[in-house]
């Protein structure tokens, strides 16, 4: 059976490197020369941060999280400061939405959305959306504030759409206390393996990782 | 004449974007979709292309200016002949895919899949965008043949919660096919119980198929005299319970057993990481707990550095957390051994599966009376002792027999003399 969106695992890719070669696909993409792609890989520790970024929202300064080895990006990319890091299984879509027919980017960050929680039901993680809140939530049952446990965020050149999402499969949760993700105060992030209560190992990351496949070639593919 | 550059309509409900950089100027040369602009909204940032060639004979907003989805941003003179004059259409948002008027829009994946499941595209409801055949619709329609297509949700509008996977395309939804397939060969008989493994479950399975494929087990057995345990368990368990409202079991004799034999052989307390056999200087001892949802492993962390009230307090703290679905990722972090304790209830012993990627496992069994024999002023007897069993699973590729036994009998020795402090 032909496929609409190739998949491919490209292990642990510096943020610079993956945003180079997302660019250099959407051209591709644009010029007919490939199809839609979701690049799956892992960034070693990075800080990024979009134009809308206020200061408050970085709580460690940038040059100390440079000596701890931490990669700082400053994106042309809207929102506000995120962090990625080891655990967590990132996916680049580079997807031609007005040759899916859907030139409608609200509609691709609900199917994004949706395909996340496809994949997290197939985790036996219970997920939903949160309407004006683009991500997706765990609701914590002893508390009326959802957790965080994936990040969504899209670019579009014309109606060829890159970045995608940031899902918290494994990882080290306490990574995240040098920033506010996203800006959203008083908005916990939490994991996978946290919501499961398993150890954080590469077994369930590459569980996530299948899931992740699995939902959105069905949905997208 | 000009064209004007428009904010396009970039998505339902996407009233308004804020311009976020220009990346031309006004006089500048544009060609044909040449990025023009980037425009934030929230969580998506798009780049919008030059509708036409030509010259930016004005820009109409603003960095950092917010404007309504329609607005004029900008004006492009077109360039000589090549000008389509007067057009003035979108710039991102140019065609949208027609509706075509000899059949329903689907997806090229939908089409195959129909034409593949010989499914009339005419009868299927579009769940897509703007009412398009996906690939998802063509299956439940194929699905569900008789009953009139039903459209399936792919985009809800309102909260939801998958609690359950859905049952198009999921590999979790049984089907006595994929059942079949899977059981090679087995044919269901009447009354088999097929019982889909939940996601936890095949977690579980990934680690004890990857810690059995990995590392070559081995297991050694030591038969343990308890009296002195069960003496000073005896003999404080009273006060204990009134001082700290929890039983002293036996368990915290074993870990403060082992934690030192640990000391005395390091071997036990490694990881094999890649090419190299890691001994680790922490000894952190998971302490596997069965829970209502399965098998969880949380660890003492540090635990030679505790007495053996401290082990009993961190050890009642972790099962009754475990117990109460408390237990935090951090909490299952880091573990160097394991000691497993199955319960009671007829166990003599049994080897346990190595947790990766630790190199050892303790498991206890029963603690049952039996006769055996002592030497006492060069007489042997027959006298009731109460003993245990305790096994050792050890990976083959890190430690030899020689350390593993010595670990195992040392641990037996430190039981067995039971000079515990409470």
């Amino acid at each position: 059976m032909s496929s609409l969106l190739q998949i491919d695992w490209l292990g642990t890719v510096r943020y610079g490197e993956a945003l180079d070669q997302q660019k250099s696909l959407v051209e591709d993409r644009k010029a007919g020369r490939s199809g839609d792609r979701l690049l799956l890989l892992e960034h070693p520790p990075v800080v990024t941060l979009g134009r809308s970024t206020r200061p408050e929202n970085i709580r460690t300064p940038l040059d100390e999280l440079q000596a701890r080895g931490i990669d700082v990006h400053e994106v042309a990319r809207g929102g506000d400061v995120t962090y990625h890091g080891r655990g967590q299984l990132v996916g680049y879509l580079v997807a031609d939405l007005e040759a899916r027919g859907a030139a409608d980017v609200t509609a691709w960050l609900r199917g994004i959305e949706a395909g996340l929680i496809e994949a997290l039901a197939g985790l036996g993680v219970a997920s939903r959306r949160i309407e004006g809140m683009t991500g997706v939530y765990v609701d914590d049952p002893e508390s009326d504030v959802p957790r965080k446990i994936a990040s969504i965020g899209v670019g579009l050149r014309g109606w060829v759409s890159y970045h995608g999402f940031a899902l918290n499969a494994t990882m080290d949760l306490a990574e995240f206390a040098d920033i506010v993700p996203c800006g959203l105060q008083g908005v916990e992030m939490t994991s996978v393996a946290k919501e499961l209560g398993l150890a954080s190992d590469a077994l369930l990351f590459d569980r996530c990782r299948s899931a992740v496949e699995a939902a959105f070639a069905s949905r997208f593919g | 004449m000009s064209v004007a550059v428009v904010l396009p309509e970039l998505g339902e409900s996407v009233t308004e974007g804020t311009i976020a950089k220009w990346l031309v100027k006004e006089g500048d040369r544009v060609e044909i979709d040449q990025p023009l602009v980037e425009v934030t909204t929230d969580k998506v940032d798009a780049e919008i292309p030059a509708p036409e060639s030509g010259i930016v004979s004005q820009i109409l907003a603003a960095e950092g200016e917010t404007v309504p989805v329609g607005t004029a941003i900008a004006q492009i003179d077109p360039s000589g002949s090549a000008a389509t004059a007067g057009s003035a259409r979108p710039s991102a948002a140019p065609q949208q895919a027609p509706a075509s008027a000899d059949g329903p829009r689907a997806t090229p994946a939908a089409v195959h899949a129909a034409s593949d499941a010989g499914v009339d595209l005419g009868g299927v409801a579009g769940s897509g965008p703007s009412g398009r055949i996906m690939k998802s619709d063509v299956a439940s329609a194929a699905a569900a043949p008789a009953a009139s297509a039903a459209p399936a949700p792919s985009i809800p509008a309102a909260p939801v919660v998958a609690s359950a996977p859905p049952a198009s395309g999921s590999t979790h939804g049984f089907d006595e096919e994929r059942a079949r397939r899977l059981f090679s060969g087995y044919t269901l008989q009447e009354g088999d119980q097929v019982k889909p493994m939940s996601p936890l479950r095949k977690i579980v399975a990934d680690h004890m198929v990857y810690s059995k494929r990995t590392a070559p087990h081995v297991g050694t057995v030591a038969e343990i005299d308890m009296g002195g345990i069960v003496a000073v368990r005896n003999q404080h368990k009273k006060a204990f319970k009134q001082d700290h409202g929890y039983s002293l079991t036996f368990l915290p004799f074993i870990v403060h057993a082992a934690v030192r034999a640990l000391r005395e052989f390091p071997q036990l307390n490694a990881s094999v990481i890649e090419d190299a056999i890691v001994e680790k200087r922490v000894i952190h001892v998971g302490i596997a707990v069965e829970t209502e949802k399965g098998l969880v492993v949380p660890v003492v962390r540090h635990a030679d550095r505790l007495s053996l009230a401290g082990l009993a307090a961190a050890v009642e703290d972790l099962s009754a957390r475990a117990r109460n679905k408390k237990i935090s990722a951090d909490d299952l972090k880091g573990g160097t051994f394991t000691i497993s304790n199955p319960g009671r209830n007829g166990n003599l012993y049994g080897f346990a599966i190595i947790n990766q990627p630790q190199v050892g496992i303790l498991r206890m069994g029963e603690l049952v009376k039996r006769p055996v024999v002592r030497s006492a002023g060069g007489e042997d007897a027959i006298v009731i002792r109460p003993m245990m069993h305790l096994a050792l699973s050890y990976d083959h590729r890190a430690v030899d027999g020689a350390p593993a036994n010595g670990f195992l009998f040392r641990v037996r020795e430190l039981l067995e003399e039971a000079e515990f402090d409470l």
